[in-house]
């Protein structure tokens, strides 16, 4: 069994539908990346995750809970323990960089105030380390390059110790020699912080660099599931002529 | 997630609120009228010749002014949005100042002129009167709807078009059919407001529809003939609303700063000493003129007048910001509840209903509001509203939410939802998202509603003239009542009063607001 298992989930936004009938593993501590052109529910996927969205029917099970069914959701987002980084990062621009990472700390009931307060600013300062961000801690997104903002949204999404991180086309605005950089960042991230990561991405050279698993998507449909190899290797139709581009 | 949020009951609270004291009263009026007032038949009866001579007045003297501000609009709008026209900023904020003020200062302003110089107002006092007058309050408005819609046209548009073409073709078959639905926007909604409007005729004497509904209801205390009479006015209203709903319903224009798209401007070469002649005369006439007006007729024979207009309304000082502060802050509750779910969950009917009533009660006169009001409140029950303040509170919140609220909504669409979202994966509850993130970065938004509402809640006339409880001092009411029988020079003093208050409270509330919208300027409002 998987860590997000899928079962028979089928999506739609209004009338136009966006996945059908799809049933999906998404295994531990691995790295998959979800692959596949504008429209073909790679995000759809990550939402239904999240618990952002409620799918039309089917069920998602994650660590072996149901947590959406019958067009319910029976666990919510802030309790199924993941992280989200959005495709435009949702870095908060009236936060600093310490005040976006240690919001979600701050609002979560802690019994003691003072633990509570050292706590916090020492788990946001141990993470700005890690990340090369501290000297930053002070300022505010828009007073950030690319590369930082891409940091301190991973920062932010890591400090609540998630189980998964569901990635959204994080690198799409960068630059070549910045995206190589970041997707180190990420190889890593799965062994530092004991993550089961979903990484989704229109751009295969991105997905064969960190992907443990790729799973290519068309029309809402899966067309190949694989490892990197085996999916350069596809007779897929689809997956041949995605991959030429 | 629409389901969960539409549950909310905060949210519920809010709309059942509006829709108990605000369009159940305008239901029941309407429907007492039609289905239950046993002198129904004898009163549609009424419906003579004259009335209906009437309602054409009012609706030529509506189109003429919905025509004219139209055009004047659209060229205020290009000069000020698409051009490099001298001091563009300037004039994009102090021509909305006819918007902002009372329309019957400046019917008193241009009557001063008349009295002064050619010592006869008959020229003035006269349907003729009506439409200039209420066009120069209309423009800005119309110069606004276009002006945004002018600036969100993609420069691409514009110069794909000049690589095969000239710039009258450009002008005439590119620009024109994409601001096609302002200019109709622009023209439905002065139309509805002309067409509403009570005290400018009122106070030049002209009869139309909305001054003969009000006769019939106070003076001649024939409820039923005035309700049936409304029910035409809304009516019409409510028809033009239908044929432009998209637009006028999304109401685009109002919005504090939108991003837009990436707008050209035009440098204006030798049209450009005439297109700066016209802004800076336009500017003089609506503006720098009625207050000069003012001013000179106030003071010709000395201070006394003023002093003793002063004197008059220095009671009314307390009640009436106290009253329009109030209100604001209501409207701007009930403006953002509506806004919130209305940019977030488009599809939902509940949302769409609440925008409907928003539109609708926005689109009815403000005279006919007050006797919807007053019909509905004035029994035993509901007394403890009808006999107290509370009253032109729900007149002030019915009127102007819609204004709020599309303001509001605007600045809401242009935050990603991502930004909530994120919160809510890290467990943030729904209120503590909203109060430390949505709202502050929708701040400056925020003010600006309320300052629109506070402002627009004092100078009210139609609504309070209808609900104010007896023995009240509300500003308004003092100088409209006064206005009928006092000497010219103590109407004008007065006017000039509320005219300088009013310039006052925008300009400090401005110089409040502005360093709010200078903070936040790197956040997306």
């Amino acid at each position: 069994m998987g860590m997000i298992e899928f079962k028979n989930i089928a999506h739609s936004y209004g009338t136009k539908p966006v996945l059908h009938d799809l049933t999906l593993d998404f295994k531990a501590n691995q790295l998959t990346c979800l692959l596949g052109g504008s429209g073909c529910g790679k995000t759809t996927i990550l939402r239904l995750i999240a618990g952002l969205e409620i799918p039309q029917t089917g069920h998602v099970i994650i660590e072996d809970k149901i947590v959406t069914k019958n067009k319910q959701i029976l666990i919510p987002p802030n309790l199924r323990n993941i992280g989200f980084i959005f495709q435009d990062l949702a870095l908060w621009p009236h936060f600093t960089v310490y005040k976006n990472i240690a919001f979600g700390l701050t609002e979560r009931k802690l019994a003691n105030q003072k633990d509570k307060e050292i706590n916090i600013k020492d788990t946001v300062f141990k993470m700005l380390d890690f990340f090369d961000l501290r000297e930053y801690a002070d300022r505010y997104p828009h007073q950030l390059s690319g590369g930082q903002k891409q940091l301190a949204a991973i920062s932010r999404s890591l400090v609540l110790k998630p189980k998964i991180l569901l990635m959204d086309e994080p690198l799409a605005n960068l630059d070549v020699k910045l995206k190589r950089k970041i997707l180190e960042h990420i190889k890593n991230l799965k062994h530092n912080f004991d993550l089961t990561i979903i990484y989704v991405t229109h751009d295969h050279k991105e997905a064969f660099a960190i992907a443990d698993e790729i799973v290519v998507l068309n029309d809402g449909k899966i067309e190949e599931t694989g490892s990197v190899e085996q999916i350069k290797k596809s007779e897929n139709t689809f997956v041949k002529y995605f991959l030429e581009y | 997630m629409d389901r969960k949020l539409i549950k909310h009951p905060f949210y519920s609270i809010i709309y059942l609120s509006f829709v108990f004291f605000i369009i159940i009263p305008v239901i029941y009026t309407l429907g007492s009228a039609i289905f239950i007032d046993s002198s129904l038949l004898d009163n549609l009866q009424l419906f003579n010749y004259e009335t209906f001579i009437l309602l054409a007045k009012s609706c030529f003297i509506a189109f003429t002014i919905a025509l004219l501000s139209t055009l004047f609009g659209s060229t205020l709008g290009f000069l000020i949005y698409k051009t490099n026209i001298i001091f563009r900023v300037f004039f994009k904020v102090s021509l909305l100042i006819p918007l902002l003020i009372s329309p019957y200062i400046l019917a008193v302003a241009w009557k001063d002129f008349f009295y002064l110089f050619f010592d006869n107002t008959s020229f003035i006092s006269s349907t003729i009167g009506v439409i200039l007058v209420l066009t120069t309050i209309f423009t800005p408005l119309s110069m606004l709807i276009i002006g945004s819609a002018l600036s969100n046209i993609d420069s691409q548009l514009e110069e794909s078009g000049f690589v095969i073409t000239n710039f009258r073709s450009v002008i005439l078959k590119i620009m024109l059919p994409l601001i096609k639905p302002a200019l109709i926007s622009s023209f439905v909604l002065v139309f509805i407001f002309s067409i509403s409007e009570f005290s400018v005729p009122a106070f030049f004497g002209v009869k139309v529809f909305t001054t003969e509904i009000f006769t019939q209801f106070s003076a001649f205390y024939n409820h039923s003939l005035a309700i049936l009479q409304s029910a035409m006015l809304i009516f019409i209203c409510i028809f033009l609303l239908l044929s432009e709903k998209k637009h006028i319903a999304n109401a685009p224009f109002l919005s504090v700063s939108g991003k837009g798209t990436n707008s050209r401007t035009y440098n204006l070469k030798k049209w450009n000493f005439l297109s700066k002649l016209f802004l800076f005369v336009w500017f003089f006439i609506t503006i720098v003129f009625p207050f000069v007006i003012l001013f000179i007729q106030s003071f010709k024979n000395g201070t006394t007048k003023f002093i003793q207009a002063f004197e008059l309304l220095l009671p009314t000082f307390n009640n009436s910001i106290g009253l329009a502060f109030l209100g604001a802050l209501i409207i701007v509750i009930v403006g953002f509840t509506a806004a919130y779910h209305s940019a977030r969950q488009t599809h939902n009917k509940k949302i769409k209903s609440f925008d409907w009533f928003l539109l609708i009660v926005f689109a009815i006169p403000s005279t006919i509001f007050g006797i919807s009001l007053i019909k509905f409140y004035n029994q035993p029950a509901l007394d403890f509203i009808y006999s107290s303040y509370s009253i032109l509170i729900i007149g002030y919140v019915g009127k102007f939410t819609f204004i709020s609220a599309k303001l509001i909504e605007n600045a809401i669409k242009q935050i990603p939802n991502s930004l909530d979202e994120a919160a809510q994966i890290q467990g943030i509850p729904f209120f503590t998202r909203q109060i430390k993130i949505l709202i502050p970065l929708i701040m400056p938004t925020l003010f600006v509603a309320f300052i629109i509402s506070f402002i627009f809640s004092l100078g009210e006339l139609g609504t309070t003239i209808m609900l104010y409880p007896p023995g009240t001092e509300i500003m308004p009411i003092k100088v409209f009542t006064i206005m009928a029988n006092a000497p010219q020079s103590l109407t004008s003093s007065m006017t000039l009063i509320v005219f300088l208050i009013t310039l006052l409270l925008i300009t400090s509330l401005y110089f409040l607001v502005k360093p709010f919208i200078k903070n936040y300027s790197n956040g997306y409002d």
